[in-house]
């Protein structure tokens, strides 16, 4: 999930930051008709202001507005939500369902930190939360049927906020850099000398080592992986990633990452791609996109077409 | 935006089979505003009208005092991507009694009250600038003024300074003709930031000032002649939490008032706001206050009785109004509000606060008088387009 960066180049400068729970950065080529700084400053207000808005853990945010309302009155939602409601709609049927913005309900049985599989009585009551074709929306309004409901953004929000922070860039003027929010990139331009920016996925069971090296010129490239957050019980790996039918965490790829004109679809795809387990190849290749994926064993998979450069 | 939303749905829809999987996905982002970084500042994303209705009664032990029921219209509707127009008109009925001196002589009143307010913004990347300005008639009192406000964020949105400026001009033309033609104008200027300190913290402070030259003094009052310059300091410090644990937020306020008739005042509210689930929203509200006395406010002298005391011999000014006595006050209220479909929403109020000289902070409340309750009560109903 964090690729580890290419070595440091006295051409741009570095400004790390934390974000949305991760440790983020952004890398401009020095130039010297562009204030850097001040840049940077707008682009990470702009991911704060993605937090801010989508955050599920704050009341006053949009996230929460839509979840307090469940099974009660529609709620309004402005031109911005509403567009990553129509981009969730297109997500859920370009994965045959199992993109589910409805599904992080699963996580209030899932517990993480405690490390402990849920009981079978605990994952049949909330299954019947999940379901994003029950969301009722229209003319800007959203409205969660039944009690208990919930959606959020977390399976994109990232991945917008880094899109979103590399048009900030793009607005003022720069042209060469990249906005990494904890692994999840997007590319505004390849290095003053047109060579690629470089970075190494991480091997997903030895966070030491790189399995692959990506040069990327432009677009995003997202990661998703078993590793990241996942508890072993009984000899059994349990990930974040849970299968919005079974509630149950997906089993077959240890990664899976992607390269897409924007985050957003780097990310939607390599999240799918994790989806449909054993399937998850075939879809990948079916994306026409840049992919490479760790299975099982270890072996790896990408795309036969050199990823779009 | 919405309108790119549509077409390219539409896209997405024509895309041949053959195509790949993934351009479909391309396609869905593009109608996300990736590349539209339209401004920042929030300007309303939709109109808004309201109405409420607001019923008060005050009493003292074995009388009623004033009553009124206050129904108000509101109306704000964002005008274009940059402007917003609000404005509010309210009708007063006011009837009952208001003591003549302390808490004694209750005499009978009617009057009624117009007010309308207008206010137009308009929002900037950084921040916003608003004009407004207020009329409001009483048989015996009208009042008209502009405001002028502006707010200025940093790039980050953490901090939001703000400035307000506050100009009215009042006529008085008592119904008693004890006087005519008076009149008061006051000068009013406010300063204050807002600081988002983490995730789960807002804090805010503000500082005012204000400057009034006029007619003071309540006409329909025995002795009662106040002086003719009224200035006051305030300072608010205000904080919101967010509690994670019920998703609720706390919002804790406390206000400090001094003025030159030497009243110091100080006010604690706190109130916490829980959602629940299917649309409610449920905000218990609790509030202290204590004032000083007035200077030259009168005790109420029980040699005297049945009659107001006198005011000292050669005092230059001298009142004998509760409301510049030293006193305090304890309030507590409950707010419930439910979301309905389509941009409804309907809300229910209600406050009791009692008035007492015990409650005043610190002991020393003016002796003699009676206490005052006064219970609030609002009905409200608002539609968001």
């Amino acid at each position: 999930m964090h690729p580890a960066q290419a070595p440091r180049d006295p051409d741009s400068v570095r400004i790390v930051f934390q974000a949305m729970a991760s440790p983020c950065e952004i890398v401009l080529s020095k130039d010297p008709s562009v204030d850097l700084q001040s840049a940077a400053r707008q682009a990470i207000a702009e991911v704060q202001r993605i937090e801010t808005r989508y955050s599920r853990y704050r009341s006053d945010s949009v996230v929460a507005r839509i979840n307090a309302a469940a099974g009660g009155a529609a709620v309004h939602c402005d031109d911005e939500t509403w567009s990553l409601l129509e981009f969730a709609q297109a997500l859920y049927q370009s994965s045959d369902g199992l993109f589910d913005i409805s599904s992080g309900v699963l996580r209030t049985v899932w517990d993480f930190k405690a490390a402990q599989v849920p009981s079978a009585a605990a994952l049949q009551a909330v299954r019947p939360l999940v379901g994003w074709p029950l969301v009722e929306r229209h003319n800007n309004t959203v409205r969660l049927p039944q009690a208990g409901m919930q959606i959020d953004f977390g399976g994109f929000g990232k991945e917008y906020a880094a899109d979103r922070a590399g048009a900030v860039l793009e607005k003022n003027g720069l042209r060469h850099g990249y906005v990494n929010l904890g692994g999840d990139i997007r590319v505004i331009g390849p290095r003053p000398d047109g060579r690629p920016w470089t970075f190494g996925i991480q091997d997903p069971r030895d966070p030491a080592k790189l399995v692959a090296s990506i040069p990327l010129r432009s677009g995003g490239l997202a990661t998703s992986g078993d590793y990241v957050r996942y508890f072993e019980a009984d000899g059994k790996r349990y990930c974040h990633v849970l299968h919005p039918h079974t509630a149950m965490p997906v089993t077959y790829w240890r990664s899976v990452s992607v390269m897409a004109p924007f985050a957003v679809v780097a990310g939607n795809c390599a999240t799918i791609a994790m989806l449909k387990e054993e399937n998850g190849l075939e879809f990948l290749k079916k994306t026409g996109m840049g992919f490479l994926a760790v299975n099982p064993t270890g072996e790896v998979f990408t795309s036969t077409q050199p990823p779009m450069q | 935006m919405k309108q790119k939303t549509k077409s390219a749905r539409h896209r997405s829809q024509g895309i041949a089979p053959s195509a790949p999987l993934g351009l479909g996905m391309v396609l869905a982002a593009l109608a996300l505003p990736l590349g539209n970084l339209a401004q920042a500042q929030a300007q309303p994303e939709y109109a808004q009208i309201g109405f409420k209705y607001l019923g008060y009664q005050d009493s003292q032990p074995g009388q009623e005092r004033i009553k009124v029921t206050a129904p108000a219209f509101s109306l704000m509707t964002p005008v274009g991507r940059q402007w917003s127009v609000a404005g509010n008109v309210v009708v007063d009925s006011i009837s009952g009694a208001s003591p003549a001196y302390h808490t004694q002589a209750l005499t009978p009143m009617v009057d009624e009250r117009r007010a309308i307010d207008i206010a137009l913004t308009r929002y900037f990347e950084e921040g916003t600038i608003s004009l407004g300005g207020y009329f409001s008639q009483e048989a015996d009192y009208v009042s008209r003024g502009i405001t002028l406000g502006g707010t200025y964020s940093t790039e980050d949105k953490n901090t939001t300074w703000n400035a307000g400026l506050n100009l009215s001009h009042d006529s008085i033309n008592p119904s008693n003709r004890i006087t005519a033609d008076e009149t008061k104008d006051t000068q009013e200027i406010s300063l204050g930031v807002t600081q988002v300190l983490t995730q789960r913290d807002i804090m805010q402070a503000i500082a005012g000032f204000s400057h009034g030259v006029g007619y003071y003094s309540d006409p329909y009052k025995i002795f009662d002649k106040r002086p003719g310059q009224r200035d006051h300091s305030t300072f608010l410090l205000r904080w919101n939490h967010h509690i994670d644990a019920t998703g609720g937020t706390s919002r804790l306020s406390y206000r400090y008032y001094k003025d030159s008739f030497d009243i110091l005042a100080h006010t604690l509210t706190a109130e916490y706001v829980q959602p629940l689930p299917d649309g409610w929203t449920l905000t218990p509200q609790m509030r202290l206050y204590s004032q000083s006395a007035a200077r030259f406010y009168v005790d109420f002298n029980p040699d005297w009785a049945p009659f107001p005391a006198n005011p000292p011999p050669g005092a230059q000014h001298y009142s004998e109004d509760q409301r510049l006595s030293a006193y305090g006050a304890r309030s507590v209220g409950i707010k419930v509000a439910k979301q309905l479909g389509e941009g409804w929403q309907v809300d229910l109020k209600y406050d009791s606060y009692t008035q007492k000289a015990e409650y005043k902070f610190g002991g020393g409340g003016s002796p003699y008088l009676d206490p005052l309750t006064m219970v609030t009560y609002q009905v409200g109903v608002s539609k968001r387009f």
